[in-house]
C-alpha cells in the first residue's frame, strides 16, 4: 500500500540518529578520540552501572568524573586522573594503550577536551569484547578481484583463486583430483543423498567427453532427489517438526505440504530471494497462490504451547506468546541473516550491534504471525499456475489503465455537468484495482483471502477483511455508505463497513442480519446505538449490488438508507460516538475486531464512502444516483474499441482464473495471521513491564541498507511482513546472500567458510576465506539468485574435486583442513545412511511428496503418546525426509547418528561415534531386514556363485570390485554363514558410511 | 531378569549364550572375571573448560523427578497457621492467578506432621518411610517456578528453560563430566512403569548438545536398552565372525585412507558395544541382590514393587559408573491420574502416589548410606511446582483438590557435600509463596552443579550465537546448605 508523504516526513524528522557536530574540533574528536574511548574504555565505563561510577560515554558524565574524583581537568593532562591511569598503563587493565593512542588522548585534554557526537555510540567500533558497526559481516559485500596465484593451471574457476592463494601463502599444495569413481560417489551423496547406480558409475568412467563431469553435475542437479536431499538441510535450520511439542505434542496432520514446498522449490530452482520472501510473507505477497501460502509454514514450523495458550492466567499467556515470538524472531534472523537478534530480548545484544528496541521492532514485524491451520485450494501444476497468475496480473493492470483513461475523459468533459452534484466524502474506496482511498489517506490492506475481483472487494465470510490505516482526524458526526452484493441473504452479523476502535471495543457499522434476519441495521458495541428500524427484508442484494448508507447526526439521530431512499424509521441514539484520530480505523467485511465468528461478511463490496458529517436525505439520494449516473457516463465515454477490449479482458481473466488447476480444499499448517496491534518494548523482556511502542523496522547496523520500513506502529500484518521480506532480500543486504553461500559451502565441504552458519556475529566463527564469501554472494546475485547455479560453481571447482587422501605434511600445518588442501571425508548423515541402506537393498520407494510415512503408533494414555515401531512395507521404505517428524517421537536409529531434536534450529549437525551406533547397526530390525533384502537382490541379479555375489555386493555398496584378499575373506564368511549376514557386515562397514 | 523382549522369552542358559555371543572368547572371560566391576576406561568430558572447577564432593547424582506437582503443605512444609485457617478465605493483596482459575477456601494438610529423627525436621505421615531417614535430608522450602503450566515447568525443572529444545541437566552432566565407564551411557532415564511423562523424550533431550548426550532409557522390566541384541536371534559364532570380518574390512579401509580418528573410533565402538552386551544385562540382573535388599526396596510389595525395582536398578547403575540417573515418579497428565496432579482429591491422589515410592526412596537412601555411596552421590527429589494451600473449588467451598502453585514449593537433596537434617528458606504462613531465601530453578541447578564440581558459569556450549549454559544467564549457588 502506498503510504502518505506526511507520514514519511514525520518519521524522517523524528529519526533518532544523532546529528554530528560540524566544527573541526568535534570532527577531530569523532575521528581520533572517540574510537579510542569506544574500543578501550566504554566496555566498563558506560551503561547503568559503570565501573568506578565513571561514565565516559558523554561529555557531561566524563566531566562529572567518578568515585576517584574528576577524570579530566581540561587543558591539564598531568592533573587529569584519566591521563594518569592511561599513562601509567593501569588503564585499560591488562591491555595498555599504544603510545600513539596515548598521545591522542593527551593532546585532546591539552587542547580543551572538545567533544563531538554526544553521547558516544558504543556500537560504533568493534572491541575485543563485542562487534560494532564496523564488524566484517555487516559491511557491504565487496567486489574483490580474483587473487593472482602461481599454480594457475590448477585453477578451474574463481573459487580456486581464493582457495589457492591462501594455500600458497601457507606453503601448502592442493591435492590432486580424485578419481572418477570417487567423484561420482561424492557428488551423488552430496547432491542427492544416495549412492550412484553401478551403471551410472560405469558410464561416467567411460565418458571421454571433456565436459563429462559438468554433464554429470547437471544431470544430478536435475534429479528430483536433489530437492529431497537439500530440503533436509533447510528443514534442520527451520526447526521443522510435525507435532506441537510441549505437553500434548499433538501431531500436525497438515504440516507436510511445507516440506513438499521446500523440496519442490529447490527442484525448480526458485530464486533464493523469492524462496525466502515466500517463507516470510508468501500469503500476503501472493494471496491467490496456494504454494506461497504453504511456504509460510516456515514461520510456524516450531513448537506451539497449546496448553499454555489456553490457560486461565492472562499474564502467563502473555509470556507464552512472547516466547513464541522469540522462536519466530530467532528463526527468521538466524536463517536469513545469521544474526542472533533473539539475544536482544531482555537487553541490548551483548556481542553484536543490535539494540533491544530492534528486537521488539522485529517482533512487531512478525507479531501478526500465529500458528494455525488454514484451507487453500492447491494449485496443481506449479509452472502452469504461476504462468497463469502472471498473465492475470498483466491483464488486471491493463484493465486498470483502460478504466483510468475513460474516467479521466469523463472528468475532463463532465464535472458538475453530466454527473449529479454528489457530496464530497472524506474517504472513498472504489475497489476497482486496489484498496486505496482515492480521496484521503485511509488506504486499506487485505487480510486473509480478501481480494479485488471484477471491480469489487471480495470477502469470504471466514477470515478475510480489509482494514485501513488509522483515522487522521477525529470522527463524530458521520455517514457510512457502501454498494454491496451479498453471497447469500441468510448470513447473519457480518458488516459491510465499520468504523472501529483498535481493540474492537467500540464501533459503528453497516451490519446485515444480526438482530433480525435479512435486515440492515446500524451495528454498534453491545447494541448501544442500535435499534430495529423496520426496514424491508433484503431481497435484491444477492442478484445485484445495493446501496446502503447510515447517517449519524450530532443529536444522536441515526438514519438508514437503501438504494438512496430512507430504510425504516430514523431513531434517536445515545449520541454520536467520537472516534479519535490515531485510535480507530475503517474495516470492510468485518463488524469489529477480532476477526472471526459471525462478524465476517460474505459478499462483494463495489465501493464505499466515509463522510465526516451526517448527509441529508437529498445528498444521499444524489450519491446513490451518482453511481448509476457514473455507469451511464462511463458507458458513454468509453469508445467501442475500448469497450470491446474491456469485455475481452474480463472474459480472459475469468477464463484464466478457472484454468488454474486447483484441487479441492487442502488444510495446511501455516501462518494464520491475526491483526497484530501495536508492539512495545518489554523492559527486561517481561510482558508485565511495557515500554515504548515500536513500529516494524529492520536492524540499523547493516551497512548500506535502510532499516526504516516507513510504517506506523499500527501498520497491518501484511504491510509489516511484506516490508520485512523486502528488507531481508534486498540485494544490498550485506548478510542475506553471504549467509546462504556459506550454508551451501558448509554442506558441500562439511565445514562452512564461517563455521557457525547461523551466526555471523562476534560469538560466531571468523571466516576462513572472507573474500571467497563475498565472491559466492556476488555470484549468487549475478546468477539471479539461482541456488543450483551456485551449487554448480562450487562442485565444479578444483577445490571440490580434490582427493580426500590424508597428507601428513599438510596436516602438520593445517590439521583441520580449514585451508582446504584436500576434500575432507564426510560421514553419511542419518537420513542418507537409511536411504542408502534402502537403495542398496533395492527397496527404496521413490515416491515423492504427500503425507509422510509413520514409524510410530499413537496411543492415548491421558495425553497422546507415540510408540516407535519398525513398520514393514514399501510405503515405509520412502526417503527419510518423508518421515513424519514428531518432536517426542524420535527415530532411535536416526537419532544415534546425530539426527537433531526437531525443536532446535540446527545449522550444523554434530558427528559423533558411539557404541549405541554399533548396537543399532548390528541389531536393529530394520538393518537385519534390509540385509535380507540386499541378499535377495544379489541373488536375483547374479545367481548363486558366491564370488559373483560378493563382487556384486561390493559394486552396489561401494561402487567398486573387491580385490582378491577382500573377495576371499568374504567368500569364506558367506560359506560359513549366510549372504544376508555378509550384507549386514557391509552395512556396518566404515566404507559404507564414509564418503571420500 | 531382563529378556530380549517380552515376546521372546529365553531361559537362563540361552540368555547366557546370547550374552557371550557379543564377544570374542578371551575378552568375555576377562570381563566376567572382573566380577561386574568397572572396566577402567572412562569417557572424557567434552567441555572446553572441563570440570572439576573446584574440589567436588559428589561424583554422580540420582534425580527422583515427581511429575504433576507435590503438595508442599501436605508433605514437608508444615504450616500450623493453615490448620487454624482451614475453611477461611485466603487474605492477600493480590488475587491468586491459578492455572484453572478456581480459588476455593484454605484447606489444612491432610496428613499429620511430626518432627522426625534427631534433626527434628517436619515430615508428614504422607511419607512414613522417608520420615525414618529425615536426618539425611536437606530440604529447600522456598522454591518458586516461572510458570504453573506442567510441561514448560517440567522443562524448566530439567533444562532451565520453559521451551522445547534445550539440553536437560543429565545431558549437560554427560557433556561436562563424561562418564566413569564407557560400557554404560552417562545419562540414564528410568520412566515410571505406568508411562513416560507428557512430552516423552523431550524431557531427556540433548537439545543442541551432540546426540550422544541424550538420556538413554533403561527399563526395569522388558528390553533394557533398545537394540542391545539382534532383533532376530543370531548364533554366538556368527556374531564373533561378523565382528572379526567387520574389523578386518575396516582396518583395510583405514590403512588405505591414512590417519582418520573417526574411522579408528568406529572400529573401537564395536568392541565397546560388545562389552555393553555383557554389562547391561548384568547390571540389570536384580537377582544378584540379596533377599534382604529386595525386601528393603519393597520389591515384593504390590504397591512398591515397580518403583522399588527402578530404585534398585538406579543404585546398580550408579555403582557401575553411570553419571546421572533420572527416575520419573509419575506419568502423563490427564485422567485417570497417574501422577501427583491432585486437582480433584488430594487424599486419594497423593496417598496412592506416595504409597508407590515412599518405601523405595527411603530404601535407596538407606542403601546408599550403608554402602558408603551416599558420601559421593547426590540425591535430588523435586517436582515441577507445588500445590496451592487453598482448594481448587468454588470460592465458598473447601474442595478436596489443590491447583498448581508456582509461587512456593519444596524440594530436597541428600548426600554428598550437604548439611543433613536441615531446611533452607521458607514460605509464608500458609505455604503459598516463598518469602525467605527464595530459590529459582537456576539457583537449584547452580547448586547441584557446584556439588558435582562444576562452576555453572563455566560449563558452556556455543549454539547459534550464545555460549549456552544450564542456568541461562542466572543462577546463584546456595552455599548455606553445604557441609
Amino acid at each position: 500500500m502506498p503510504r502518505s508523504f506526511s507520514i514519511l516526513a514525520v518519521i524522517l524528522i523524528c529519526c533518532p540518529k544523532v546529528v554530528c557536530g560540524v566544527d573541526a574540533a568535534a570532527r577531530q574528536f569523532d575521528e581520533t578520540v572517540a574510537p579510542i574511548l569506544i574500543q578501550h574504555c566504554l566496555e566498563c565505563h558506560s551503561g547503568t552501572d559503570p565501573k568506578g561510577q565513571l561514565d565516559l560515554s558523554s561529555l557531561k558524565t566524563t566531566l562529572a568524573g567518578g568515585e576517584s574524583g574528576e577524570a579530566i581537568v581540561v587543558g591539564e593532562p598531568q592533573m587529569s586522573l584519566l591521563w594518569e591511569r592511561v599513562d601509567g598503563d593501569e588503564m585499560p587493565p591488562k591491555k595498555p594503550l599504544a603510545d600513539s593512542d596515548k598521545m591522542i588522548l593527551q593532546r585532546w585534554i591539552q587542547s580543551g577536551a572538545k567533544w563531538g557526537t554526544d553521547p558516544l555510540d558504543s556500537f560504533r567500533f568493534t572491541t575485543n569484547k563485542r562487534a560494532g558497526y564496523d564488524w566484517w559481516a555487516l559491511q557491504p559485500v565487496g567486489d574483490h578481484p580474483l587473487p593472482v596465484v602461481q599454480n594457475d593451471s590448477w585453477v578451474r574457476n574463481g573459487i580456486d583463486h581464493f582457495v589457492l592463494e591462501k594455500l600458497e601463502s601457507s606453503k601448502l599444495n592442493p591435492s590432486s583430483p580424485a578419481d572418477r569413481r570417487t567423484l561420482i560417489r561424492r557428488l551423488s551423496f552430496d547432491l542427492l543423498g544416495l549412492p550412484p547406480t553401478s551403471d551410472a558409475v560405469t558410464a561416467f568412467e567411460n565418458d571421454g567427453r571433456p565436459d563429462a563431469y559438468e554433464r554429470l553435475v547437471d544431470q544430478m542437479l536435475a534429479s528430483p532427489h536433489y530437492g529431497a536431499r537439500w530440503a533436509r538441510h533447510w528443514l534442520d535450520v527451520a526447526r521443522f517438526g510435525e507435532s506441537q511439542g510441549f505437553e500434548r505434542d499433538k501431531i500436525r496432520e497438515n504440516s507436510w505440504p511445507y516440506r513438499d514446498w521446500v523440496i519442490n522449490a529447490l527442484n525448480v530452482d526458485l530464486p533464493y530471494d523469492e524462496f525466502s520472501k515466500r517463507q516470510i510473507a508468501g500469503d500476503v505477497l501472493y494471496p491467490n497462490n496456494s504454494h506461497a501460502i504453504i511456504a509460510t509454514g516456515f514461520l510456524v514450523a516450531g513448537p506451539y504451547d497449546e496448553v499454555g495458550q489456553s490457560q486461565q492466567s492472562a499474564a502467563m499467556k502473555a509470556v507464552v506468546r512472547q516466547d513464541e515470538l522469540e522462536d519466530i524472531v530467532s528463526v527468521v534472523s538466524q536463517t536469513f541473516l545469521s544474526l542472533t537478534v533473539n539475544c536482544a530480548r531482555c537487553h541490548d545484544h551483548k556481542f553484536d550491534p543490535i539494540r533491544q528496541r530492534e528486537y521488539y521492532q522485529m517482533t512487531a514485524s512478525l507479531d501478526g504471525v500465529r500458528h494455525g491451520s488454514r484451507d487453500v485450494q492447491l494449485m496443481l501444476d506449479d509452472g502452469l499456475a504461476e504462468r497463469l497468475e502472471a498473465e492475470i496480473d498483466d491483464l488486471r493492470i491493463e484493465l486498470g489503465e483502460l478504466d483510468k483513461r475513460v474516467r479521466l475523459r469523463i472528468n475532463a468533459a463532465a464535472v458538475g455537468d453530466a454527473l449529479p452534484d454528489a457530496p464530497l466524502p472524506r474517504a472513498s474506496w472504489l475497489f476497482d484495482t486496489g484498496l486505496d482511498d482515492s480521496v484521503g489517506q485511509l488506504h486499506g490492506s487485505g487480510e486473509g483471502n480478501a481480494k479485488i475481483a471484477n471491480g469489487s472487494l471480495v470477502v469470504d465470510g471466514k477470515g478475510s477483511f480489509v482494514a485501513t490505516t488509522l483515522l487522521v482526524d477525529d470522527l463524530r458526526e458521520k455517514t457510512l455508505e457502501a454498494w454491496v452484493k451479498l453471497d447469500d441473504l441468510d448470513q447473519r452479523g457480518g458488516a459491510v463497513m465499520s468504523v472501529v476502535s483498535l481493540d474492537g471495543g467500540l464501533f459503528d457499522a453497516i451490519v446485515f442480519g444480526e438482530r433480525e434476519p435479512g435486515r440492515w441495521m446500524a451495528g454498534s458495541d453491545t447494541f448501544q446505538r442500535t435499534q430495529d428500524v423496520g426496514g424491508a427484508v433484503e431481497a435484491d442484494a444477492k442478484d445485484r449490488a445495493v446501496h446502503v448508507a447510515i447517517a449519524y447526526h450530532s443529536d444522536g439521530t441515526i438514519a438508514l438508507y437503501r438504494d438512496g431512499k430512507p430504510y425504516g424509521t430514523p431513531y434517536k441514539s445515545s449520541g454520536p460516538l467520537t472516534f479519535s484520530a490515531g485510535k480507530a480505523k475503517v474495516v470492510f467485511g468485518l463488524r469489529h475486531f477480532p476477526p472471526g465468528g459471525n462478524r465476517m461478511l460474505s459478499g462483494a463490496i463495489e465501493a464505499a464512502h466515509l463522510y465526516d458529517r451526517a448527509l441529508t436525505p437529498i445528498e444521499i439520494a444524489r450519491s446513490a444516483a451518482v453511481k448509476e449516473a457514473f455507469i451511464e457516463a462511463f458507458n458513454e465515454a468509453i469508445t467501442p474499441a475500448e469497450q470491446k477490449r474491456r469485455v475481452a479482458i474480463q472474459a480472459e481473466i475469468s477464463k484464466l482464473a478457472t484454468a488454474i488447476p486447483r484441487s479441492k480444499n487442502l488444510s495446511i499448517y501455516a501462518v494464520k495471521p491475526r491483526n497484530p496491534g501495536v508492539a512495545h518494548v518489554l523492559l527486561r523482556g517481561n510482558p508485565a513491564t511495557v515500554g515504548e511502542p515500536v513500529a516494524a523496522n529492520g536492524i540499523e547496523s547493516l551497512v548500506g541498507l535502510e532499516a526504516d520500513f516507513g510504517l506506523l506502529a499500527e501498520a497491518s500484518d501484511a504491510d509489516r511482513r511484506r516490508r520485512l521480506a523486502e528488507w531481508i532480500t534486498e540485494p544490498t543486504n550485506p548478510l542475506f546472500a553471504r549467509v546462504i553461500g556459506n550454508r551451501l559451502w558448509h554442506h558441500h565441504f562439511g565445514v562452512g567458510l564461517v563455521e557457525t552458519p547461523n551466526d555471523f556475529g562476534f560469538n560466531g566463527g571468523r571466516p576462513s576465506h572472507r573474500e571467497l564469501i563475498d565472491f559466492l554472494a556476488r555470484e549468487l546475485i549475478h546468477r539471479n539468485w539461482s541456488v543450483k547455479s551456485l551449487h554448480r560453481l562450487i562442485v565444479t571447482s578444483a577445490t571440490y574435486r580434490q582427493s580426500s587422501r590424508y597428507v601428513p605434511a599438510s596436516a602438520a600445518v593445517d590439521a583441520d583442513n580449514r585451508l582446504l588442501w584436500r576434500k575432507s571425508p564426510q560421514r553419511l548423515e542419518a537420513e542418507s545412511l537409511r536411504d542408502t541402506v534402502l537403495s542398496v537393498s533395492g527397496e527404496l520407494n521413490q515416491q515423492m511428496g504427500g503425507p509422510g510415512y509413520r514409524d510410530f503408533e499413537t496411543f492415548t494414555k491421558n495425553t497422546q503418546f507415540y510408540t516407535m515401531t519398525d513398520p514393514v512395507g514399501p510405503e515405509f521404505n520412502r526417503r527419510s525426509v518423508y518421515r513424519t517428524w514428531l518432536r517426542s517421537g524420535r527415530n532411535r536409529m536416526l537419532d544415534v547418528f546425530d539426527c537433531p531434536d526437531p525443536s532446535t534450529k540446527t545449522p550444523k549437525r554434530a558427528v559423533t561415534v558411539t557404541p549405541l551406533q554399533a548396537l543399532t547397526l548390528m541389531n536393529n530390525s530394520f538393518v537385519l531386514r534390509m540385509s535380507d533384502r540386499f541378499a535377495d537382490r544379489l541373488q536375483s541379479e547374479v545367481g548363486d556363485d558366491v564370488q559373483d555375489l560378493v563382487r556384486r555386493a561390493y559394486q552396489l555398496a561401494y561402487n567398486r570390485n573387491p580385490d582378491e584378499e577382500e573377495s576371499n575373506d568374504a567368500v569364506s564368511f558367506v560359506a560359513a554363514h549366510t549372504l544376508s549376514d555378509f550384507c549386514r557386515v557391509i552395512i556396518n562397514s566404515n566404507e559404507f558410511l564414509h564418503v571420500d | 531378569m531382563w529378556t530380549k523382549s517380552d515376546s521372546v522369552a529365553l531361559d537362563r542358559r540361552q540368555w547366557f549364550d546370547w550374552v557371550k555371543c557379543g564377544l570374542g572368547g578371551a575378552a568375555l572371560t576377562t570381563l566376567l572375571a572382573r566380577d561386574g566391576k568397572l572396566a577402567a576406561a572412562v569417557v572424557a568430558s567434552e567441555a572446553s573448560d572441563p570440570p572439576p572447577h573446584h574440589p567436588a564432593p559428589a561424583k554422580r547424582a540420582i534425580h527422583i523427578c515427581l511429575t504433576g506437582g507435590l503438595s508442599q503443605v501436605d508433605s514437608f512444609d508444615y504450616k500450623p497457621k493453615l490448620e487454624k485457617l482451614h475453611g477461611k478465605s485466603l487474605v492477600s493483596d493480590d488475587r491468586p492467578d491459578v492455572f484453572f482459575g478456581k480459588v476455593g477456601l484454605l484447606r489444612k494438610n491432610d496428613w499429620a506432621f511430626k518432627q522426625r529423627g534427631e534433626s527434628g525436621l517436619w515430615v508428614s505421615d504422607l511419607f512414613p518411610h522417608l520420615s525414618e531417614v529425615a536426618d539425611e535430608l536437606t530440604v529447600i522450602h522456598s522454591m518458586f517456578a516461572e510458570t504453573s503450566n506442567h510441561t514448560p515447568a517440567t522443562f524448566q525443572e530439567n533444562s532451565g528453560f520453559r521451551l522445547n529444545g534445550f539440553p536437560v541437566a543429565g545431558s549437560w552432566l554427560s557433556f561436562g563430566m563424561g562418564c566413569e565407564t564407557d560400557e554404560l551411557p552417562a545419562f540414564v532415564v528410568i520412566p515410571d512403569t505406568r508411562g513416560v511423562p507428557a512430552g516423552g523424550s523431550i524431557n531427556w533431550t540433548n537439545g543442541f548438545l551432540p546426540a550422544r548426550h541424550q538420556g538413554v532409557i533403561i527399563r526395569s522390566r522388558g528390553t533394557p536398552i533398545d537394540d542391545l541384541f539382534p532383533a532376530v536371534e543370531k548364533t554366538p559364532q556368527l556374531e564373533r565372525d561378523s565382528r572379526n570380518l567387520l574389523e578386518r574390512m575396516n582396518r583395510r579401509h583405514l590403512a588405505s585412507r591414512g590417519v582418520n580418528d573417526e574411522l579408528a573410533a568406529r572400529i573401537g565402538s564395536y568392541q565397546l558395544a560388545a562389552r555393553m552386551q555383557v554389562v547391561v544385562p548384568d547390571v540389570g540382573n536384580l537377582d544378584q541382590e540379596t533377599a534382604e535388599t529386595h525386601a528393603l526396596y519393597g520389591l515384593d510389595g504390590k504397591e512398591t514393587g515397580d518403583f522399588g525395582r527402578s530404585c534398585l536398578l538406579a543404585r546398580r547403575l550408579l555403582q557401575r559408573g553411570v553419571r546421572f540417573v533420572q527416575l520419573f515418579a509419575g506419568g502423563a497428565f490427564g485422567s485417570p491420574r497417574i501422577n501427583w496432579d491432585g486437582h480433584e482429591d488430594m487424599i486419594r491422589n497423593h496417598g496412592r502416589e506416595a504409597g508407590r515410592m515412599d518405601k523405595p526412596v527411603a530404601a535407596l537412601l538407606k542403601d546408599l548410606r550403608r554402602t558408603g555411596m551416599l558420601d559421593d552421590t547426590l540425591v535430588l527429589f523435586t517436582s515441577e511446582f507445588g500445590r496451592t494451600p487453598f482448594a481448587q473449588s468454588a470460592a465458598s467451598e473447601v474442595g478436596k483438590g489443590r491447583d498448581h502453585n508456582q509461587n512456593g514449593f519444596t524440594t530436597w537433596l541428600a548426600g554428598a557435600g550437604l548439611k543433613h537434617g536441615i531446611s533452607y528458606g521458607s514460605t509464608d504462613d500458609v505455604g503459598w509463596k516463598a518469602v525467605e531465601n527464595r530459590v529459582h530453578w537456576h539457583d537449584f541447578h547452580a547448586t547441584v552443579m557446584y556439588l558435582l564440581g562444576i562452576d555453572h558459569e563455566r560449563l558452556t556450549y556455543y549454539h547459534n550465537g550464545i555460549k549456552r549454559r544450564l542456568t541461562n544467564v542466572h543462577g546463584h549457588v546456595i552455599k548455606e546448605i553445604f557441609a
